[in-house]
């Protein structure tokens, strides 16, 4: 945000905006900045423009990578710092184009190739929430350097003239109003896609494969078509709203991660009406199946329990010991809360351990990250917490890879997918943050300084790093 | 036939083969018992038990009834436990108790609450 | 950074005390290297210990789920044989003085209830007010932000009413961080009764995460298993701390018995030495030394480390350190109830009577703090129903009767610091060949006549009111695990060990903090008090060792 000499236009455009508002112009600017507002938290820009503990958008959220820290943008009202000088022909170029006031690509650790979707209604919209009703911070966040290359942000306009769609959403006549208002917030504001669609060897999002599951940093945004075994397809549309809205749905899945930071900033804010157009919406996703899946992951394991043969096995000992089984490390770990037999709480605050869509799927990331880094999520003024098991240095119960791993299987044998195994080096990737993409090493090695279009890809890889490695101290 | 509760097989082979350790003559006494209750058509403990003499064969079967209550067949500070989280001693109360270390409910979801006496919970 | 072998600060003892002084030293930029004499044992084993322990061994045996190393001996009372192999106790009330705390890292909190009650102004002035007793060299004032941030450090829950918050008489200057725990039903029933009798049972401010998580540990779900262990970790315990101080670049060595405080030039301690389990000594510097191995272990270690400039022992000038030990004498009642009281839901302590505590009497005899057992009394009730020789539905319909209308009722006096009851070596030595702790114990006149004349009239009467039909009364006074006096605190050192900051008056580099140094014991539950006199001090240390 360097650039500069734009100050007397700003002011010029703020001077005619106050002279404009007589009463009745009041009232319908406080509309589009309610609606504005309610854009801003539907496309969730405070869940990286809002750093734990500081002011609202103020940026400086640090996204702590392999090749650098990458740290979020002042986005407030601020004229020095922030967007309070953009145009809304600026303000418009960065959020649909990914292109800054003074010229620099963004890199893509900003959604815009979904926030391309926004109506100009709506860009405007949330142009004047943003340059009016957020109060300014005047303060700038620390600025980004990535080493070379990936400091070359030019770069990305050849990424971009391959990948980015610049069309706003186009309405399909064929389907009802409440299916296109669903479609506009999917593919838009809520950017489901940034997570849940496979990206392609230069990453970006593989359009065929839509919403067929990808992984995030060191969790896993699963299948959400509407494939009934693969995806979602099971599922209602009053279980999906009811998901969206709690992050939590009893005997098929629970919000973690960034979908757990998803709904507690954004989707549990949403209008019934809205959650309803994005469920329908969703449901009607073409369904894409893996062959590789027999089963659905929520319907996966049963009640059991190994008790009745080991109680008391063990003795009582003044020592860790090396190596110990699945079975202790679960019912030493797992039992306090989820119960004996993993049938979790009787009022569904513990989720049961079978028919849960995270012990369930073939792809036991899900499960790893949430032993290692827990849940943290406050929907409707409620937590839904549990700890982890050291993801984290000051995890009060840590557990090493060796560990997590005869846990996991144990989890995954008796309440999961019975045909999946972990291994120790998985759970270290997990604890590492989740696995690196192939560009990552070709950019270690040097190659890359000269294709530089596809270096900027590992941006998206960056992002997607992102959550686990800020978030926790979030929580605390 | 001595305890009208849903039973787990494994403890209860751990349970016969530690008891019968301890006594000799368990296989005897049990054989001795359910003589008692064909003779009663017997078909819950009440209907024969008032008919077991005094003497090893009442109290081998409230030895084994205490170790399925209990989950121990010993109270000696070492014994070996068979069942902690299925002895029946929780299973009367358990719709108000807990079953120490393990979690009643939710965060802060228990309540001042109680109902009578006389719910007996199944098990 | 510290090494094995020196630190900055170099802290004796990984309990509460120790955890608040090695975080507040390392945040000041300051080494540290923690020294634990028993081993480092992860949580789910202590958890799996338990419910792998006999159920006669699991209520009122708490240290049974954390067995000693033959080189960290502690009390263990599994059987009556056993309970005599590590304190040497003796006087009149020995019983009342065998101590159950725990030598592993993490400390005694492993299996504390949580309970952390502040003092009262008046607790803080018996001399005084009452005659009896001593003062503290300082006011509630200057307690109190100390208060507060140990309630912050652990993490405490309590109510926001001020007509519920103990003392009434004192200001707090900052609301806890967490909301009350909700009582279950046996908690509500006891605090209609007492009401009614003009007994005022509060919500315990207890450090337990109460509907939210906290520092990471989350919310309480009421495992009802907070002694022998909370196993989530959403009661505080110092072993919840031992990650925290190594991410923040403390050491922490397990299983090195630190059995002597070592004086040099102008009496200034130089170093300490630790015992490895393979009996090899070690020897440790740093520029200050905390010891906070509790108030037996640290009078026994100062006692251990006699030389010629110290011929009673490490500051020991006054000859005060091992006197004036302290714990509330605690008399119980089991009481048999027309009607079903139900424990056992919600944490197995969580709320008390503390308007008993306070009064003009105290110039007579003690002050006591009433409460009720919240644990669940189904393996008791089982066992006795079961002794009957009932079978069928008439064992369960007895279990049920049993456990719900039946209840441990407590009275814990408050101790006076008394030059008699002492703290000395015994000529027994340990595995490593280390003197055992000796006690002589007298719980005195002061509570012998309040448990008389005051506590179990009252105690009586609260249990007609619960409805009792039977009133059983412990047959002696019986320990509370809070170890106190040891190492008492006063300005003059002629006549304490610690000063106002609890270091010692002899040795100007070395800090005895914790429930030791405590003046007055009071009735109520002694940690939140240990744990602000533990920050109090770490301000104390880092002025001194970053200003000198």
């Amino acid at each position: 945000m360097g650039s500069s000499g734009h100050r007397l236009g700003a002011l010029l455009i703020g001077f005619a905006g106050f002279l404009a508002a007589d009463t009745s112009h009041a009232a319908d600017t406080a509309a589009v900045i309610d609606r504005g507002a309610y854009l801003a938290t539907a496309a969730d820009c405070g869940a990286c423009h809002t750093a734990p503990g500081r002011e609202p958008f103020a940026g400086g959220l640090p996204i702590s990578t392999p090749l650098g820290t990458i740290y979020s943008t002042n986005i407030t009202a601020s004229g020095e710092f922030g967007v309070g000088r953009y145009t809304e022909e600026q303000f418009s170029r960065a959020l649909r184009r990914g292109v800054r006031r003074d010229g620099a690509n963004l890199y893509p650790a900003m959604p815009y190739t979904s926030y391309a979707k926004f109506t100009e209604d709506d860009v405007h919209a949330l142009f004047v929430y943003f340059t009016q009703a957020v109060k300014a911070v005047d303060h700038s966040a620390p600025k980004t350097e990535l080493p070379f290359p990936m400091n070359i942000r030019l770069s990305m306009i050849g990424w971009n003239l391959l990948f980015l769609n610049s069309a706003a959403f186009v309405p399909d006549p064929n389907q009802s109003a409440e299916w296109n208002r669903g479609a506009y917030l999917v593919q838009g504001a809520a950017h489901c896609s940034t997570c849940h669609t496979p990206r392609g060897f230069l990453m970006q999002e593989q359009t065929s494969r839509a919403l067929s599951g990808a992984s995030v940093g060191p969790w896993y945004a699963p299948n959400i078509t509407s494939d009934p075994t693969s995806g979602i397809g099971s599922w209602t549309k009053d279980d999906l709203v009811a998901y969206l809205r709690t992050g939590h749905l009893s005997g098929m899945a629970q919000a973690a991660g960034s979908m757990g930071e998803a709904v507690e900033h954004s989707f549990q804010h949403l209008t019934a009406s809205d959650l309803e157009a994005t469920a329908v919406y969703i449901k009607s996703v073409p369904a894409i199946h893996d062959p590789s899946d027999e089963a659905s992951r929520f319907t996966a394991g049963r009640q059991s329990s190994e008790l009745a043969t080991l109680r008391g096995r063990d003795g009582v000992k003044s020592d860790n010991g090396a190596d110990p089984a699945g079975a202790l490390l679960f019912a030493g770990n797992c039992v306090s809360c989820h119960s004996a037999e993993g049938q979790g709480s009787k009022d569904g605050y513990y989720p049961s351990l079978f028919h849960n869509s995270a012990t369930g799927a073939k792809n036991a990331t899900n499960l790893i990250a949430a032993i290692l880094y827990g849940v943290n999520r406050v929907t409707m003024g409620k937590q839904a917490f549990m700890p982890g098991f050291g993801g984290q240095p000051t995890d009060a119960n840590p557990l090493n890879d060796r560990e997590i791993m005869a846990l996991g299987n144990y989890v995954l044998t008796h309440y999961g997918a019975g045909g999946t195994a972990i291994t120790e080096q998985q759970v270290a990737e997990v604890r590492s943050g989740g696995p690196s993409s192939p560009l990552l090493m070709l950019a270690r090695g040097g190659i890359a300084a000269a294709a530089v279009v596809l270096l900027l890809g590992i941006a998206f890889v960056l992002f997607r790093r992102r959550k686990i490695v800020s978030r926790p101290a979030a929580a605390s | 036939m001595l305890i009208p509760h849903r039973l787990n097989a494994e403890i209860g082979k751990r349970i016969g083969s530690a008891m019968s350790q301890l006594n000799p003559s368990l296989s005897d006494h049990v054989a001795g018992l359910l003589a008692i209750a064909k003779q009663k058509n017997a078909k819950i403990v009440e209907d024969f038990f008032p008919d077991v003499p005094d003497g090893p064969l009442k109290q081998t079967a409230l030895a084994i009834i205490s170790a399925w209550y209990l989950g121990v067949v010993s109270d000696a500070p070492d014994a070996e436990v068979f069942a902690f989280e299925y002895a029946l001693m929780y299973q009367p109360t358990r719709d108000v108790m807990t079953i120490p270390s393990y979690a009643i409910s939710g965060p802060n979801g228990w309540s001042s609450n109680a109902p009578p006496l006389s719910d007996m919970p199944e098990f | 950074m510290a090494s094995d072998s020196s630190a900055d600060v170099v802290i004796v003892g990984t309990g509460v005390v120790g955890c608040l002084v090695a975080e507040r030293a390392l945040d000041a930029g300051l080494s540290v290297l923690m020294l634990e004499a028993g081993p480092r044992v992860d949580r789910w084993r202590i958890v799996e210990n338990y419910r792998n322990l006999p159920p006669s061994m699991r209520l009122f045996h708490w240290d049974a789920p954390y067995p000693p190393k033959p080189w960290a001996p502690h009390l263990e009372t599994r059987v009556a044989k056993e309970s005599e192999q590590y304190l040497q106790l003796e006087g009149p009330n020995a019983r009342a003085y065998l101590q159950g705390y725990v030598r592993y890292a993490g400390g005694a909190t492993w299996h504390w209830a949580g309970i952390c009650w502040r003092l009262t102004p008046e607790d803080m002035r018996l001399k005084s007010l009452y005659g009896v007793g001593r003062d503290w060299p300082f006011g509630h004032d200057v307690l109190e932000p100390y208060y507060t941030a140990a309630e912050y450090a652990i993490g405490v829950c309590g109510p926001s009413d001020p007509a519920l918050q103990w003392p009434p008489n004192a200001e707090r200057s900052k609301p806890y961080p967490m909301g009350p725990i909700p009582f279950g039903p046996g908690e509500t029933r006891l605090t209609e009764a007492a009401a009614r009798i003009g007994m005022m049972n509060l919500p315990a401010p207890q450090a337990r995460n109460s509907g939210v998580s906290y520092h990471g540990r989350p919310p309480c779900c009421g495992n009802n298993n907070c002694f022998p262990v909370c196993p989530i970790a959403a009661k505080y315990d110092a072993a919840t701390a031992l990650p925290k101080i190594e991410a923040k670049g403390g050491k922490i060595l397990a299983n090195a018995v630190v059995y002597r405080v070592e004086t040099g030039e102008k009496n200034a301690v130089e170093a300490v030495h630790y015992f490895d389990p393979n009996k090899v000594s070690h020897r440790v510097t740093a520029k200050l030394f905390v010891i906070a191995c509790n108030g037996i272990e640290t009078p026994k270690l100062l006692l251990l480390s006699k030389d010629d400039r110290n011929s009673n022992g490490v500051a020991n000038s006054s000859d005060q350190v091992g006197r004036n030990m302290m714990d509330q004498p605690k008399l119980f009642a089991e009481v048999e109830l027309a009607e079903p009281l139900w424990t056992g839901v919600g944490p197995v302590q969580s709320s008390s009577i503390l308007n008993t505590t306070q009064g003009e009497f105290r110039n007579r005899y003690a002050g006591a703090m009433f409460r009720m057992e919240n644990f669940a009394r189904s393996p008791l009730g089982s066992a006795a129903a079961l002794k009957k020789g009932l079978v069928g539905k008439a064992l369960d319909t007895e279990i049920r009767r049993l456990s719900a209308c039946t209840a441990r009722l407590t009275v814990e006096h408050e101790p006076l610091p008394l030059p008699i009851n002492r703290l000395t070596l015994s000529s027994k030595t340990d595995w490593l060949g280390i003197n055992k702790p000796n006690i002589y114990y007298d719980v005195s006149d002061y509570v012998r006549r309040s448990a008389k004349e005051y506590t179990v009239p009252r105690l009586q009467q609260l249990a007609s009111e619960l409805g009792a039909t039977s009133f059983q009364l412990s047959p002696e006074f019986l320990n509370s695990d809070h170890i106190m006096g040891g190492c008492i605190m006063g300005s003059e050192a002629a006549t304490a060990v610690v000063d106002a900051d609890c270091r010692a008056h002899d040795h100007q580099n070395l800090f005895l903090p914790g429930g030791g140094a405590m003046p007055s014991g009071t009735a109520s539950n002694s940690t939140l008090t240990m744990a602000a006199l533990a920050l109090k001090a770490a301000d104390a240390i880092t002025a001194q060792l970053k200003h000198g």
